[in-house]
């Protein structure tokens, strides 16, 4: 009986363990080195949560996330540098019009499904890339904008990694732990029976073609707040940043946590991240080719995603811990 | 004493050049169970897509509680209290039994993405009665015990029980059934008849769509029969089996 109520709060217990080891991660004496590292994995976590909302859950596909993710860095970076305007306010200013410019796009494009979808957010992203791009005197063209302030609280500037690090996580598990609410509820459903059946949904009174434009708004929002925080992180940004490819890496790291689940965002997201910015390195230009020989594997073996899968293992084990320790 | 809940007015319906219905007036009285039928082609799924708001029609009109539905989407149908089920059901895969049923608490619940992110109370208490009255539908329809499987594990007759459940979940006052005995074994059938009384009993409108005259006789108060788009009877189930129309269209005289 005891041993069963440990058992239940295992979960719990991982939580609490992960959550000390992300507070030790930035210690000099711990995974310091590290900390830039951390850092981009949690920025990219947030892009990567609001496509598992878009399209682990609701089932709409987006290949131009990047798209947002840019607006983003650049409304802050022109806002706050150009114009000098305190960057919070520039970061909030960016999450607003991305929002709502998602909203006009959202509205005209969810008359289509699938594929075309796929390709007229496609299109979407490259537009954003060469707008980026030529929009020189706004952008400052290819080679992008450098000089942009860190955010800072009351005379505290977030000026080095090590403090970035903190703020960046704030961030990206508040958004974590909020989407995991609206999954558990009634929009929750809502989306999931969308992705189950458009015809069903709509006959449970559920309005598809609104909870489409707001999922993908939120997914904007998300992917502007990450941006804002990425330009304020490293100071200067340039289109390299948002092409077509960014947005696809979006979409293999949803596909690795495995597209419904949230907390598999950080975990798709940061094997993505360490693979192609550390442990593939060494193998010089073969790293892309082995990054897709691993991607292969991933979707041959799981392709309910690595996060999922190993979550089932874990839970199989659980049970057959729990089958051996009743003795019988 | 029982008035019409529902009524169509000449409702025709074309698909470019061919016309599927043509002038069908209809009246469903309230708390009845109402048939259609009609052989193959008769336009008995169109008239109840065009109830349902799958499609608008292209002559006539709908009256719902009296008022036109026009192009109301079925959305807001569903709100307005029509629910229905489909002929290849069409659960939801990625969700339980129970999610599901869950799902169809949606025009009876109101807190949103805000109240959701937040886990503000009022969501909290309303998942609470969401929760209770999925099981409260789940187990009328016999699947309380299976509430936490996924809902396409289940065979095809609890699977059609399981959307039924959702259905009544949105606490309708017109309940269509496209074809509920399609795929059911004798057993299954007498089950989903006994069901369906049941539904019947707590103040619901039902019209069914079926191809079974077996399980319309047993059941409906009256019977609708189309065919080629149009009514061509209309009475109790026994008077309707008399007809000369009805025996000469599921005979096929005009085949000779």
């Amino acid at each position: 009986m005891m041993l069963a109520r440990v058992r239940d709060r295992w979960p719990y217990l991982i939580a609490v363990v992960l959550l000390l080891l992300l507070v030790l991660v930035p210690f000099k004496w711990f995974l310091g080195q590290y900390t830039g590292l951390m850092v981009f994995i949690g920025i990219n976590t947030m892009v990567t949560v609001g496509l598992c909302l878009l399209l682990g859950y609701t089932g709409q596909v987006s290949l131009g996330q990047a798209a947002f993710y840019g607006l983003g860095a650049y409304f802050s970076a022109v806002l706050s540098k150009t114009h000098g305007i305190n960057p919070w306010l520039a970061m909030l200013t960016g999450a607003v019009a991305t929002g709502a410019f998602a909203y006009i796009i959202g509205y005209l494009i969810f008359r289509l499904k699938g594929n075309y979808l796929a390709m007229a957010t496609l299109g979407l992203g490259i537009i954003m890339y060469i707008l980026f791009r030529e929009l020189s005197q706004f952008t400052g063209g290819p080679d992008g904008m450098a000089g942009i302030p860190p955010l800072s609280i009351a005379g505290f500037t977030f000026n080095t990694n090590f403090k970035r690090y903190f703020l960046v996580w704030f961030f990206c598990l508040a958004i974590l732990l909020l989407s995991q609410n609206i999954v558990r509820s009634r929009t929750g459903r809502a989306l999931r029976a969308i992705h189950g059946s458009e015809a069903a949904a709509e006959s449970l009174g559920i309005n598809v073609d609104q909870f489409k434009v707001k999922v993908f708004v939120m997914s904007a929002v998300y992917a502007s707040l990450a941006g804002s925080l990425f330009a304020h992180h490293v100071g200067h940004v340039s289109p390299s940043s948002f092409t077509f490819l960014a947005s696809v890496e979006v979409v293999v790291m949803a596909v690795v946590g495995g597209l419904a689940s949230i907390w598999g965002a950080i975990f798709g997201t940061a094997t993505v991240r360490i693979l192609s910015d550390e442990l593939l390195l060494q193998f010089g230009e073969w790293d892309i080719i082995i990054f897709g020989l691993l991607l292969m594997l991933v979707m041959i073996f799981t392709p309910q995603g690595l996060f999922v899968w190993l979550r089932e293992r874990w839970e199989r084990w659980r049970l057959r811990l729990a089958q051996g320790g009743t003795g019988t | 004493m029982n008035q019409a809940i529902l009524t169509t007015h000449s409702l025709s319906k074309a698909f470019g050049g061919l016309v599927a219905l043509n002038g069908v007036d209809l009246s469903v009285e309230s708390r009845r169970i109402t048939a259609v039928i009609g052989p193959n082609g008769a336009g008995k799924t169109t008239l109840f897509n065009l109830i349902a708001g799958a499609y608008w029609p292209s002559d006539g009109e709908i009256r719902f509680k009296g008022q036109v539905l026009g192009k109301t989407p079925p959305h807001k149908r569903a709100a307005m209290g029509i629910a229905r089920t489909f002929q290849n059901v069409l659960l939801f895969g990625n969700m339980t039994a129970l999610e599901n049923v869950m799902a169809g608490q949606h025009p009876r619940s109101q807190y949103g993405l805000f109240e959701a992110a937040l886990r503000l109370p009022q969501a909290h208490r309303q998942e609470e009665t969401i929760t209770l009255n999925a099981m409260k539908y789940l187990n009328l329809v016999g699947l309380g015990m299976h509430a936490h499987q996924n809902a396409l594990s289940l065979p095809l007759g609890q699977q059609k029980l399981l959307a039924i459940a959702r259905a009544l979940a949105t606490q309708p006052e017109l309940l269509l059934m496209d074809e509920p005995g399609a795929g059911l074994n004798t057993l299954e059938k007498r089950e989903l008849s006994d069901l369906i009384r049941r539904i019947a009993e707590m103040d619901i409108t039902l019209v069914l769509v079926e191809h079974d005259m077996d399980l319309v006789m047993g059941l409906a108060d009256r019977v609708v029969v189309l065919d080629s788009g149009q009514k061509i009877a209309e009475g109790t189930a026994s008077e309707v089996q008399r007809d000369p129309k009805v025996i000469s269209a599921y005979l096929g005289e005009d085949l000779d």
